[in-house]
């Protein structure tokens, strides 16, 4: 049914208003997607001295779908906070997306990796998502859905006290370059 | 699916590309197309003023041709460029191919190839941008946003492919063919907010278009008369009138409105958009019951030396009488639904009542002209004149379109003797753009 969202939208832009060769410029807001779903919040514990990792559920996203366009390139950018609790070390953090949720467990389906920053103590830390994607993701942007999931990685500073807090995306949007075939 | 879809295309192409540019006010005449439009010889000013059957020929004029022939360079060069063995395979055509564009479809199908285009009018080549989230849709098409339509938009009108008659004195009995088609769409007033003024879709909300067509075609036996009723050859004043009987020989309608309408969430929800469609369809097919109607023509032409004045209308009071028509009504909703809605009831169509004024002045081997021309879809102005230099002639014209934007029209010609080759170039806008193309136009015509 989200399909119908091509025939009825775009079909009558792209008809009535007719776009020749420019381009189709689609901006999704991903946050708004997952905002409020859990899926947006990464909650990490790792003992102190090691490395580990610790995902959120993967959630749904909804596109109009472009048929049998092109997609010609996927730019992301957004923000989130490492909201640390306690103890020190470093988070950093992974995006996957797949065609559907079981895909986003799949080592391939990481698309953006975010560069690790150093946290610690009780704070919030405040970080940016800016990357293009590989064109092996640039087909998942053809189809009327696709899945996303986010994967904390942290690595605790020796001690005591365990590395434990949460990373909260706030915004999240892609932005699709595509060919203007829609049909 | 594409083959039928290609066949009526290429129908619409080579054996009613004429047709379709006739029926839109388009001439097929290059040395109309010169003069940007204006139908200055008499020739052409008979299909709107009865009484120019009995004016006479300007002084200097070097007759009427008995037949003008277009010669179809469009289709050469289309059939060049669309090979028709691979017709069906044609990126142009194929909608699974990268190289298909519905813009450049569409305007195929307005400006048909019957001649050649020697500037197209450029596609817009804006970017579009579609904002979407979860419980948001935005399209902002830029500068293209100017070309969807505020109006009704479509094409039609009415035509007269045959007239052939035998006159006495003034009176004609003839039989004519009249063919009248309308197709129109209008955007609801939702969808063109979305479309024209980036409003970002709103959810529980139609967004929809509405249709209209219709086609009928048949004959007419007609009684007319044309004559002087005062004055002489070089000043007079001319009466002209007809009066039809039309049959109709087949008539379709259809009117419709469809759409589609968001649901509580425009991406989230399981149907963010359930589309639908209504339709009532109206006909009488070929061989069934006649259509019938009476209207008339009025012509009046004023020659005061070389000033001649006419004001013409057309097909008035042409309401043609289906008495045995056929109403279905189709509506989709998930799945699509048809039904008889009565049969064998009386139905009635009008015919577009068309009107020409016209102005030609005459000076030594000069011709200026002006007229103002509706057909039913709008009132077009010209403004043109020709210069004859011995065997050549140069032409040229202004006009003002249905669209109100300023066109203009130049060529020339040869005779020799009952041999003439015209060209003619003008510019349209009648495509999806708001540059202007050039088309030219060949023709033969015989004297």
């Amino acid at each position: 049914m989200k399909a119908k969202w091509l025939g009825a939208a775009l079909g009558c832009a792209v008809v009535a208003a007719g776009c020749g060769q420019g381009r189709a410029i689609f901006n999704v807001d991903v946050y708004s997607f997952v905002k409020g779903t859990g899926s947006d919040t990464v909650s990490y514990v790792v003992p102190p001295g090691v490395s580990g990792s610790a995902g959120a559920p993967a959630q749904q996203i909804t596109l109009p779908g472009v048929g049998s366009s092109i997609v010609d390139s996927v730019r992301a950018f957004g923000t989130l906070d490492l909201r640390n609790a306690t103890g020190s070390g470093t988070i950093g953090l992974d995006v996957y997306l797949a065609a559907d949720a079981p895909g986003t467990n799949n080592p391939s389906a990481k698309a953006i990796t975010v560069p690790i920053k150093t946290v610690s103590g009780t704070n919030t830390t405040p970080d940016t998502i800016r990357a293009d994607l590989t064109t092996a993701f640039n087909s998942l942007f053809a189809g009327t859905q696709l899945w996303i999931r986010f994967v904390a990685n942290g690595s605790a500073d020796p001690g005591v006290t365990p590395l434990q807090g949460t990373a909260v995306l706030t915004s999240l949007q892609l932005t699709v370059i595509i060919s203007d075939k829609f049909f | 699916m594409r083959i039928p879809f290609v066949s009526v295309g290429l129908l619409v192409l080579v054996g009613g590309g004429a047709g379709v540019a006739g029926a839109q006010g388009w001439a097929t005449d290059a040395r109309r197309i010169g003069l940007g439009g204006l139908g200055l010889d008499q020739g052409s000013l008979r299909r709107y003023n009865a009484a120019y059957r009995a004016v006479p020929g300007r002084a200097g004029q070097r007759g009427r041709p008995k037949l003008t022939i277009p010669i179809p360079l469009g289709l050469i060069q289309f059939f060049h460029d669309h090979p028709i063995s691979h017709i069906t395979k044609d990126p142009a055509f194929n909608t699974d191919s990268a190289g298909f564009n519905p813009v450049e479809l569409l305007n195929t199908f307005l400006n048909p190839p019957l001649f050649l285009e020697v500037k197209q009018a450029p596609t817009p080549t804006n970017d579009v941008v579609l904002g979407i989230g979860k419980d948001s849709l935005r399209v902002d098409l830029g500068q293209t946003a100017k070309l969807v339509p505020e109006d009704q938009f479509g094409i039609g009108g009415s035509s007269r492919p045959l007239d052939p008659g035998v006159s006495i004195k003034g009176v004609r009995v003839g039989v004519m063919g009249w063919v009248h088609d309308e197709v129109g769409l209008q955007l609801g007033d939702k969808l063109l907010g979305f479309l024209r003024d980036s409003v970002p879709a709103d959810t529980n909300t139609r967004y929809n278009v509405l249709g209209d067509a219709v086609l009928e075609a048949g004959f007419a036996p007609t009684v007319a008369y044309a004559g002087r009723i005062a004055g002489d050859n070089t000043t007079g004043l001319y009466i002209g009138g007809a009066l039809h009987y039309y049959v109709g020989l087949a008539y379709a309608r259809v009117s419709g409105d469809g759409g589609f309408t968001t649901g509580d969430s425009i991406f989230g929800g399981a149907t963010p958009v359930k589309p639908d469609a209504r339709a009532l369809t109206q006909y009488s097919k070929f061989g069934n019951s006649f259509g019938h109607g009476v209207g008339a023509d009025l012509g009046l032409a004023v020659v005061t030396g070389p000033i001649e004045l006419g004001v013409g209308v057309n097909d008035i009071g042409a309401t043609i009488t289906w008495p045995d028509t056929r109403v279905d009504s189709a509506l989709y909703r998930d799945s699509s639904f048809s039904k008889p809605v009565a049969n064998h009831i009386e139905t009635k169509t009008k015919l577009p009542v068309s009107y020409l004024v016209n102005l030609a002045y005459t000076v030594g081997k000069t011709t200026l002209g002006a007229d103002v021309l509706n057909t039913g879809r709008g009132t077009t102005v010209h403004v043109g004149g020709e210069q004859r230099v011995g065997v050549i002639v140069l032409r040229g014209g202004v006009a003002r379109d249905q669209r109100k934007r300023m066109e203009f029209g130049w060529g020339g010609g040869l005779r020799f003797g009952g041999l003439g080759l015209d060209v003619g170039f003008w510019t349209h806008t009648n495509s999806l753009s708001n540059q202007r193309g050039i088309t030219m136009a060949t023709s033969l015509s015989i004297y």
